[in-house]
């Protein structure tokens, strides 16, 4: 008897459930910040300016920060950039991004140096400029960067590591940040995913 | 004729003090006998330029009957190479801290591994690209100082 009452109770929970699941997975991700709008002149590997993010409207951007000093996170995340796109089936309208927090040591030719070595093929722009746009980029993004000094190496002031965020933004193709994940340790599925629904 | 002999028996047991006072330094500088293997596996450095920094990953295992410790790290690429492990505090935030002494418990493993566990090249003295090799030598407390030869390679 009770069984019978419950049964259409559960049926359309069951139903309910169901359908919020699939809403939510065909949904397409809400707007985490709007820079639609925004103009932030960086520098190119090739020592030119962009304007970011204007320059990269028309394409999906995979953004992620670093900076070049770092021998171990920020790798980590150009290597997970690098697994995005390569479980990617078509990149044709992508581009990947990786902005440096640290504009005083990472000049052009250093993140020249860095693509280079890092095998990035022409699909990733790595950026840095003045410390003011890079600061203000960063405060719009709510990227944290901070320099600190290792007791190992307090002798030398030029030889700071850096506390920082760990975040890859994916920004739509009218320069609107939709989804941000753990940079180091993401899933590439996740991103790739999130990039079918945005295309 | 006499004087000869003693001189030769002098000489013999000069030989001998010298060869016995010898070998117990020797033994000093070995330090103690360790019964097993401390083994160095799965290592490689990534790539970076002069000037930069870059981390060296592998495997350590102590296959030996006793604690030891790792003491002290030097290579040839570097100014300086030091233990660090990379963090993540309570806002999400990353960075990397120097790590003292690190022990490893007989019979077990320590593995330096990327985001965890490294040893940081600081201060590169020259260009170390994807196919370059780095020496690293780490000196132990019980086993003393083991060198390898680690690939530079890209994470995949």
């Amino acid at each position: 008897m009770s069984n019978n009452c419950f049964t259409p109770t559960l049926q359309a929970l069951f139903t309910a459930l169901l359908l919020s699941l699939v809403i939510l997975a065909c949904s397409k991700p809400e707007t985490i910040k709007d820079l639609s709008d925004a103009s932030y002149k960086l520098l190119n590997t090739d020592s030119s300016t962009v304007d970011f993010p204007q320059d990269y409207k028309g394409n999906i951007s995979v953004v992620s920060f670093i900076y070049t000093h770092c021998p171990d996170v920020c790798p980590v995340i150009t290597a997970n950039m690098k697994n995005i796109q390569s479980g990617l089936e078509d990149t044709s309208d992508i581009q990947f991004i990786e902005i440096s927090f640290d504009p005083q040591r990472d000049t052009p030719q250093v993140l020249k140096e860095y693509k280079k070595l890092f095998q990035l093929n022409s699909q990733f722009s790595l950026l840095t400029g003045e410390p003011g746009p890079v600061d203000s980029l960063l405060s719009q993004l709510n990227i944290v960067a901070k320099k600190i000094q290792p007791d190992s190496l307090q002798q030398d002031s030029s030889q700071y590591d850096m506390i920082h965020s760990n975040k890859i933004y994916l920004m739509d193709k009218t320069g609107k940040i939709r989804a941000e994940y753990p940079a180091s340790n993401v899933p590439p599925k996740n991103v790739i995913e999130d990039i079918q629904k945005l295309r | 004729m006499t004087l000869l002999k003693h001189f030769l028996l002098l000489l013999i047991v000069g030989s001998i003090a010298i060869g016995c006072s010898s070998k117990s330094s020797s033994q000093k500088e070995n330090k103690n006998v360790v019964l097993g293997k401390l083994e160095l596996s799965n290592g490689w450095a990534r790539p970076a330029s002069q000037g930069q920094n870059s981390a060296v990953y592998l495997t350590i295992a102590n296959g030996t009957a006793s604690d030891d410790t790792l003491l002290n790290i030097q290579s040839d690429a570097a100014q300086k190479a030091e233990l660090h492990e990379s963090y993540k505090d309570e806002n999400s935030t990353v960075g990397m801290r120097p790590v003292d002494r690190q022990p490893i418990p007989e019979s077990e493993k320590l593995l330096l591994k990327p985001g965890r566990l490294h040893i940081m090249l600081m201060n590169l003295k020259r260009d170390i690209a994807v196919g370059d090799s780095v020496s690293v030598s780490l000196e132990f407390a019980q086993v003393g100082t083991r060198t390898l030869q680690v690939p530079v390679k890209i994470q995949e």
